[in-house]
């Protein structure tokens, strides 16, 4: 029982978070690796008479339509530190969620038993958002078509903790042996699988397997008596081949030479200057500062600064901005979304113009469009809401060493930690672990931990240079909004936003 | 399932787990309850049940240790849950650290009734919660003047839970908690298309305790009117007032390095400080677990711990850090309790209007956005909006400003503590005031 209540958020997040517990697993939780479907649930006693009997009870007011969403999920993780795999985290989440929507307006439960009275029940308790006359539910069952992005090779469920050990130890090694200034070194490897199952009231039926692999590495080292810490991690929708020889070593690397970088930075200076994003995990940007505003749930309710702004111009004619699920083995990769909408890449921002919200079956039956596949929730726990997927910036055709050139005194931000918006009012933050000083064109004293606030359609239009290269980032983001945190990635070229406020600090 | 439900099955899975060759266990069985409605411009919007259920098992086996949850309770499932856990435990690296506390510290258990369930909870039904959600909105549309309303959406929740924790060496406890909560947000267009939002919320343990909604209303309508036409702030160092719901975030920084896996893993900004000044004298703060209806109370920790109440900081001194049984070991130190509860301060005798008065020049910060710290070395930079304070009083509005710095040299030049605890949250932060703090705008 947690102490204290939540409270209501101040706006969506975004993070890249440590390593907060979720899995290890022996192999063989998951015996039945080749089912699909239905099939895959019927060993936890759901079958076709369940889901006509729910859906009976769902519809018992009317109601538009309605949904149940079954998912089972294994989570493992392991933590190496001061030399040693000593700890394991597993946890085994399954349940069904029930959704019944008349309009905009949404009745949902849940229930983690899953026997015909218990779902039934929570069907009833969903079933109340509704007060007219009841109707039928589906006579026959549908599988709809999904997209196959993240076929695994060594599937986590037939991977024991034997195996995955020596993972965490040649990280450590690796890290340990980088440099004498390091002195700690905490590696945390995490691994979940499992299935969704997506029925509507029009006997619609989706499955998807969801894989997703990660690796967390944090560092500490000291210097003359000062000492830093920083970290880093990597993630994808892959099965245990995700953890390759070369990733082990990159990740060794990059988290013992950010915290290094540590020693020599000084937080930037304070005020509102031009700031050159480089090409990768900046895309934090784009998903703060149009990203959330571009969900359709919020631009349905009129409070996103966004909400009168469809097909008009919104940046420079050089911006194109899509929100793609489609990317295979991306962290933000989805097959079907958790409403069994098909994957999708939808195009958001074109040559500087807003071409579309991203919409759940709500918003998409709101405004009379068809969804793009953006509906998605954290479990069955939570109704769906839209939700980014990898929300990236195409490059465009400055040269990077011309952009940084431009600027006279600026700031390089590199790395990021953590973002965050107020959806109405646009202003947005994203916090820079590490980065540079721009002078006279050059890149020059390192810079940390500055934070940086703007607001979101006026940086658009200040986002006056888009370079021809491109990198997605591939670490581990984790967005959250409502409460629900869903896995996200990010992508973009080196960009110039030509001013922004740089949360530093002016010395004397 | 009532407590004595709760509390059997955590014995039977205590037993379980060395049936399956645990030494050793930590069980916690727990259950919710609750039903939140949201109501959004004159309608429903949505209405949503959570029922939890969840086992967790910390497990000790031949030196090893893992931690395991499951919402999956049928016996068959739970029997096979502790055979694979074991089995993967026995897997691991041994960690001599690793061990049940000594139980002489689950000793002196405080006799109080923290009075933390309301039992009204039980008997509110879905229309009366549409209806006080209703009456939220109809409050805030009927005193809004001429407020450029886009929206409100209003919330109301209750959630009501169990609890039962055993561990193979003879500590049980069972508890029982509620808690109520009601919020209200409004959003208002502005002439150039921002949309800013303003809101309140209550929490509490029980319904009668929350803040009544003519208080919600006026203050989320106060709190949105004062975000119309924002400018934005000069760069510069500022006195700064901020508002008793923000002082959480600038204090969460200050305390995090405090943790015993911090100091352990050496990064710690607070390492080998105990004892020494840290902060300003004007900063007392003590951990009290046992306030009724506390939104933090609690009798013991995730160690099975009695909990005490005891200063964190005295005047500005560290009094202690925040350890718990298994760092204590790896540091070879005795266990302090990483568990803080509900914060008293010593707290001033003035409100924000008669702090702001006093300052006289600076600005008052209404609000943090994002942002973050670095607990090792101590830099802070976080986003902020607020409004600017002339002559003593709160001026325009400003929004897209940054807060930076240290968070030690900050919480150093606290200069003032109010003297009104907010009740909604478990800090019971006072409007704090701050001097010479680095403010970036234009």
């Amino acid at each position: 029982m947690s102490s204290d209540p939540r409270q209501r958020p101040d706006g969506a997040t975004l993070t890249m978070s440590g390593f907060a517990g979720a899995t290890a697993s022996q192999a063989a939780l998951d015996p039945d690796a080749g089912l699909w479907g239905l099939a895959y649930f019927e060993r936890f006693g759901v079958n076709e008479a369940l889901l006509r009997a729910a859906f009976d009870r769902a519809l018992m007011h009317g109601a538009d339509w309605a949904e149940l969403f079954f998912e089972h999920r294994v989570s493992n993780s392991l933590g190496l530190e001061d030399g040693a795999v000593n700890r394991a985290y597993t946890s085994v989440s399954l349940g069904v969620g029930v959704r019944v929507v008349k309009g905009d307006q949404t009745g949902y439960a849940y229930t983690e038993e899953l026997s015909k009275e218990r779902v039934c029940e929570a069907a009833a308790t969903a079933a109340a958002v509704a007060n007219g006359p009841s109707r039928s539910g589906p006579t026959a069952f549908q599988v709809q078509k999904h997209l196959d992005l993240y076929q695994v090779k060594v599937p986590l469920s037939t991977v024991g903790v034997a195996q995955k050990m020596p993972i965490l130890s040649r990280i450590d090694a690796l890290a340990g042996a980088a440099d004498p200034r390091v002195t700690k070194v905490r590696v945390g490897y995490a691994d979940s699988y499992g299935a969704i199952l997506v029925v509507d009231s029009d006997g619609h039926l989706s499955f998807d397997r969801q894989p997703m692999s990660r690796l967390t590495v944090h560092c500490t080292a000291e210097q003359n008596g000062q000492r830093e810490s920083n970290g880093c991690n990597l993630a994808g929708r892959e099965g245990f081949e995700f953890f390759t020889d070369a990733r082990v070593e990159r990740i060794a690397k990059d988290a013992v030479e950010r915290t290094l970088f540590l020693f020599d930075a000084e937080t930037a200076p304070a005020g509102e200057m031009p700031v050159v994003l480089a090409a990768g995990s900046a895309g934090i940007l784009l998903h703060e500062a149009i990203g959330h505003g571009m969900e359709a749930d919020f631009n349905r309710k009129g409070v996103s600064v966004y909400s009168d702004k469809l097909n008009q111009v919104i940046a420079p004619k050089d911006v194109t901005i899509v929100d793609d699920g489609t990317r295979p083995f991306d962290r933000g990769a989805v097959n079907v979304d958790d409403e069994g909408n098909v994957g999708q890449r939808t195009t958001l921002v074109e040559d500087g113009v807003l071409r579309t919200y991203m919409h759940d079956r709500i918003s998409a039956l709101h405004y009379g469009v068809a969804p793009t596949g953006n509906g998605r929730r954290e479990s069955f726990r939570h109704p769906p809401v839209p939700r980014m997927r990898n929300t990236y910036m195409l490059p465009g055709p400055r040269d990077p060493q011309e952009i940084i050139a431009s600027v006279k005194r600026g700031v390089y931000a590199e790395t990021f930690t953590n973002g965050q918006v107020m959806i109405g009012a646009g202003d947005f933050t994203f916090y820079i672990k590490t980065g540079r000083l721009i002078e006279d064109g050059k890149l020059t004293r390192p810079i940390k931990d500055t934070n940086i606030i703007g607001n979101g359609p006026q940086c658009l239009e200040r986002t006056d240079m888009v370079g021809n290269d491109f990198a997605f980032d591939d670490g581990g983001w984790t967005c959250g909004k409502d409460g629900q945190s869903v896995p996200v990635s990010l992508g973009m070229p080196t960009v110039r936003v030509s001013a922004i406020t740089v949360g530093g600090v002016n010395k004397g | 399932m009532t407590e004595q439900d709760l509390l059997d099955l955590a014995r039977q899975a205590a037993a379980l787990s060395k049936r399956h060759g645990a030494d050793d266990a930590k069980i916690v069985v727990g259950r919710s309850r609750g039903v939140e409605v949201e109501w959004r411009d004159g309608r429903l919007e949505r209405v949503q049940e959570r029922t939890r259920r969840s086992l967790s098992a910390e497990l000790f086996v031949d030196g090893r240790y893992s931690a395991s949850s499951t919402n999956d309770l049928r016996p068959e499932a739970l029997d096979r849950f502790f055979a694979e856990a074991v089995a993967m435990t026995r897997l691991l690296e041994p960690d001599p650290y690793r061990g049940l506390p000594d139980p002489k510290r689950y000793e002196g258990r405080a006799q109080v009734d923290l009075d933390l369930f309301d039992p009204t909870q039980a008997k509110v039904d879905t229309p009366s919660r549409l209806e006080m959600s209703r009456h939220l909105e109809e409050l805030v549309r009927a005193n809004a003047g001429d407020l450029p309303i886009v929206s409100v959406t209003s919330g109301v929740s209750d959630d009501a839970g169990q609890s039962a924790r055993v561990h193979t060496n003879g500590f049980e406890g069972v508890a029982s908690g509620t808690s109520f909560s009601r919020s209200v947000q409004i959003t208002v267009k502005e002439p150039d298309g921002r949309r800013p939002m303003g809101y309140s919320y209550t929490v509490r343990r029980h319904a009668a305790d929350l803040d009544p909604a003519e208080k919600l209303a006026r203050e989320a309508i106060a709190r949105t009117a004062a975000q119309l036409g924002a400018g934005k702030l000069p760069t510069g160092r500022y006195t700064i007032v901020v508002d008793r719901r923000a002082v959480g975030r600038l204090l969460g920084a200050f305390l995090a390095p405090l943790a015993g896996s911090s100091l352990q893993q050496k990064r710690s900004l607070w390492d080998g400080k105990l004892g020494e000044r840290i902060a300003s004298p004007l900063l007392t703060l003590i951990d009290e677990p046992h306030v009724p209806r506390g939104l933090g109370s609690a009798l013991w920790d995730g160690d099975g711990f009695a909990t005490r109440r005891r200063p964190l900081l005295e005047e500005g001194v560290l009094r202690t850090y925040l350890i718990d049984d298994y760092y204590a070991r790896k540091m070879a130190v005795e266990p302090t309790s990483a568990a803080t509860h509900n914060f008293s301060w010593a707290y001033g005798d003035r409100d924000l209007t008669a702090l702001v008065g006093e300052v006289g020049e600076g600005v008052y910060l209404d609000r943090f956005l994002g942002g973050n710290s670095n607990e090792t070395t101590g830099e802070i930079s976080m986003g902020c909006a607020g409004r600017v304070i002339r002559n003593g009083l709160l001026a325009e509005p400003f929004a897209e400003a940054n807060v930076a710095g240290n968070f030690g040299e900050i919480w150093r030049q606290l200069a003032a503590v109010g003297g009104d605890p907010e009740p909604n949250g478990s800090a019971r932060a006072p409007t704090c005031v701050f001097e010479g703090i680095q403010i970036s705008g234009v």
